[in-house]
């Protein structure tokens, strides 16, 4: 029975109708995977080592156990972003006569062989190992592991009931916001009192019952919360929202651009992938503070790259996407009064804004230096004048349909990324590095900057010509774009 | 106002599409019917420069379709749900239709009045947006908004599928008004050959790409219709 579920999975990705891109995306990210895991694996097997080394008054598997819940509060927030569950196939096995029981096994079990399942296998292993290398027991190392694998599997069913359940969500948030004040203004220390727990696991290993128990309860209540809602109107319906009624009058400014602007703002907001993906570039503001209170101890070229991930998150995350992102209507769009060009230019301004706007969100970056925020100023003119364009010219490239309100998913389902795609993400990086770091060597950095901003800069003078250009290069590809963005 | 010259379709070595000549005068309502598989989808995207032709070329009001985009002027379509946005309630999608037309929201409102009949209250404030909305209730959203801005040309496939009887009937009615009130040529696909030889004046039955009769209808046509497809 299983088996025959299974067999659907593997028919649906086999006579998917890109299969040929979608096995060098899978390529890709198994790639991708390997290096995780790598890193995974390889963080596993060092850090016991290394701690024991470092801290050799303490025990070092104590303090892998006081940061442990952190982990666990890590490992349940990224999941909830990127881990899918395989529940919407099901809708059409309902009818047929498979017991229901059945079928949400199956699903709990798909659950969990999924690859984030394979993190207590990659990173507590190793140390359960160098536990028993050391002088502990091997049941006690055992238990250690078993212990840490059951509560990595309850956050999997954890996982599914906040995805399908907003209170339980608000709930968790409440939790951690609790949690977070409770540790850090009532010095209650809830992490390091969990961190005693996963210490009397290896005094005690009767105490392992609690993370068993943890975890069958949660299986029966997914199991339990799955069955109430297997039906069209339960778990398995989309979501119907109450429209917002917002007008976005405040993009009128632009213009004629306005009526393109104020649908691409509606997009974002009011659907799940493209929302995510523009809350990530927002994140990209952030990036210099990485960078810069360490100015330097910095390789050179760390600086315009840097700069340019500031005020370029946006085009980054969401640009690579561009047409994709229309391609649900995307025959509409071809055949309104709409000629490509006032499209490309719509984009081309929506870009434009969100540089704008972060660059003067990176106004703050003014307290590590002048010269820093004039490398951002640079580094946004570079992204407005060229950046843009490269991040068109990408999005030409991507032959894949995008569905706006799925989640994405960062191994398993990646729609719209291709080699291609991913080869233009470095001119955007190399370049504007090179830009600067020529000049910056032969003379000064401010000849860098100079050099850098004034590439953006001619950009934008002749943003006519590249325009036509770019509008040249769609019409040549529009039906091949049309056939892709129409293959489910 | 719609001509074709021999536009064949061919994918790999079966041919979608193959006619000679086609000619479809200016203020026509032009039926089109045949079997799934017969083309008809085909040729309205043809017609959309929405797939590229193997031979052949359409020129529509003096402009070659394939070659210049002047052509969106003048012409609207709807197809299926791909020429929805599912993310806008009904009403951002008729201001946003209106004004690429150059119609603006107070305008498109007024327009809206008509049809305030054929939306049998189920569309306009609703605070939903159009991925949620029925099937049926979805198309009445697509129909009306290709008549925004009065096209001179307006292409439907399958307009009367996935309707409610009642909605069926008034929209016979409408594309009747809308086709006696101005000069509107007016393509529409359908496997209802009911309402299609009731509302076109002109029927061309396609079978496997190739025009098998292309007559004015008259109250013999639904007659020979029916007795062509009942073999």
């Amino acid at each position: 029975m299983s088996s025959s579920l299974f067999n659907l999975g593997l028919k649906k990705f086999l006579r998917a109708p890109q299969l040929e891109a979608k096995l060098a995306i899978k390529v890709l990210m198994g790639l991708l995977f390997l290096y995780f895991a790598g890193s995974f694996l390889f963080g596993g097997i060092v850090i016991y080592p290394a701690l024991s080394k470092k801290f050799p008054e303490q025990d070092a598997i104590s303090i892998i156990n006081s940061t442990l819940a952190l982990i666990f509060i890590f490992e349940l927030i990224i999941r909830y972003f990127l881990q899918q569950l395989p529940v919407t196939e099901i809708k059409s096995l309902l009818m047929l006569s498979i017991p229901k029981n059945r079928i949400i096994r199956n699903v709990l079990l798909r659950s969990i062989i999924s690859i984030y399942n394979a993190i207590p296998y990659l990173f507590y292993l190793p140390i359960s190992i160098a536990l028993f290398k050391d002088d502990y027991l091997l049941s006690q190392a055992f238990t250690w592991w078993v212990s840490l694998m059951l509560l990595s599997l309850s956050i999997n069913f954890i996982t599914i009931l906040v995805n399908k359940n907003n209170k339980i969500l608000v709930g968790f948030i409440l939790g951690l916001i609790l949690l977070f004040v409770a540790e850090n203004y009532l010095k209650i220390e809830i992490i390091s009192l969990a961190g005693l727990f996963f210490d009397s696991l290896l005094v005690k290993p009767i105490m392992a019952l609690i993370p068993l128990s943890i975890f069958l309860g949660l299986y029966s209540v997914t199991f339990r919360f799955l069955k109430n809602n297997l039906n069209l109107e339960g778990s398995l319906a989309a979501k119907k929202e109450v429209a917002n009624a917002e007008r976005y009058d405040f993009l009128d400014i632009f213009g004629s651009h306005a009526l393109f602007l104020k649908n691409d703002l509606r997009l974002i907001v009011r659907n799940l992938r493209p929302r995510n993906v523009v809350m990530a570039s927002f994140l990209f503001l952030f990036y210099g503070l990485a960078f810069f209170p360490t100015l330097e101890h910095q390789p050179e070229f760390f600086i315009p790259f840097a700069s340019i991930f500031i005020t370029g998150g946006f085009l980054l995350t969401y640009g690579n996407y561009v047409p994709a992102w229309d391609s649900e209507y995307y025959p509409f769009l071809m055949c309104q009064n709409l000629s490509y060009k006032r499209y490309l230019d719509s984009k081309w301004y929506l870009m434009t804004f969100a540089v704008v706007v972060s660059t003067i969100f990176s106004i703050p970056y003014v307290y590590f230096g002048v010269d820093v925020y004039l490398m951002i100023l640079s580094g946004a003119f570079f992204n407005i004048g060229l950046g843009t364009w490269i991040t068109l010219y990408g999005g030409l490239l991507n032959k894949q349909s995008l569905q706006l309100n799925v989640k994405a998913n960062a191994f398993e389902n990646t729609q719209a990324f291709s080699g291609k795609q991913f080869l233009m993400i470095l001119p955007k990086m190399i370049l504007p590095v090179l830009l600067y770091l020529i000049p910056a060597k032969i003379s000064n950095s401010t000849l860098g900057l100079i050099t850098l901003a004034s590439t953006g800069i001619l950009g934008i003078v002749f943003k006519n010509q590249i325009l036509n250009q770019m509008v040249r290069l769609y019409v040549k590809e529009k039906h091949q774009t049309l056939k892709a963005f129409t293959q489910k | 106002m719609i001509t074709t010259n021999s536009l064949t379709k061919i994918y790999g070595d079966k041919t979608a599409l193959s006619i000679d000549r086609l000619e479809i005068p200016k203020g026509q309502c032009f039926g089109l019917v045949g079997n799934n598989g017969a083309g008809k989808t085909t040729f309205f995207s043809l017609l959309l420069d929405l797939i590229k032709a193997s031979t052949g070329e359409i020129i529509s009001n003096e402009i070659v379709v394939a070659k210049s985009e002047d052509w969106k002027n003048f012409t609207s379509a709807f197809i299926d749900d791909s020429f929805l946005i599912g993310y806008l309630t009904p009403e951002e999608y008729f201001y946003f239709v209106g004004s690429l037309r150059g119609i603006d929201q107070k305008e498109v409102d007024i327009f809206l009045k008509d049809y305030l009949d054929f939306f049998n209250n189920e569309i306009l404030n609703q605070k939903k947006y159009l991925r949620d909305f029925s099937k049926g209730n979805q198309k009445k959203v697509g129909l009306i908004a290709t008549f925004i801005g009065r096209p001179k040309v307006i292409i439907l496939d399958e307009p009367f599928a996935n309707l409610d009887p009642t909605t069926q009937i008034k929209l016979k009615y409408l594309i009747r008004k809308e086709t006696e009130d101005r000069e509107l040529t007016l393509l529409i696909s359908s496997h209802d050959l009911n309402h299609v030889t009731e509302v076109c004046n002109r029927i061309v039955l396609l079978e496997k790409g190739s025009v098998i009769i292309d007559k004015e209808t008259t109250f013999k046509t639904l007659r020979e219709l029916e007795d062509y497809f009942s073999v």
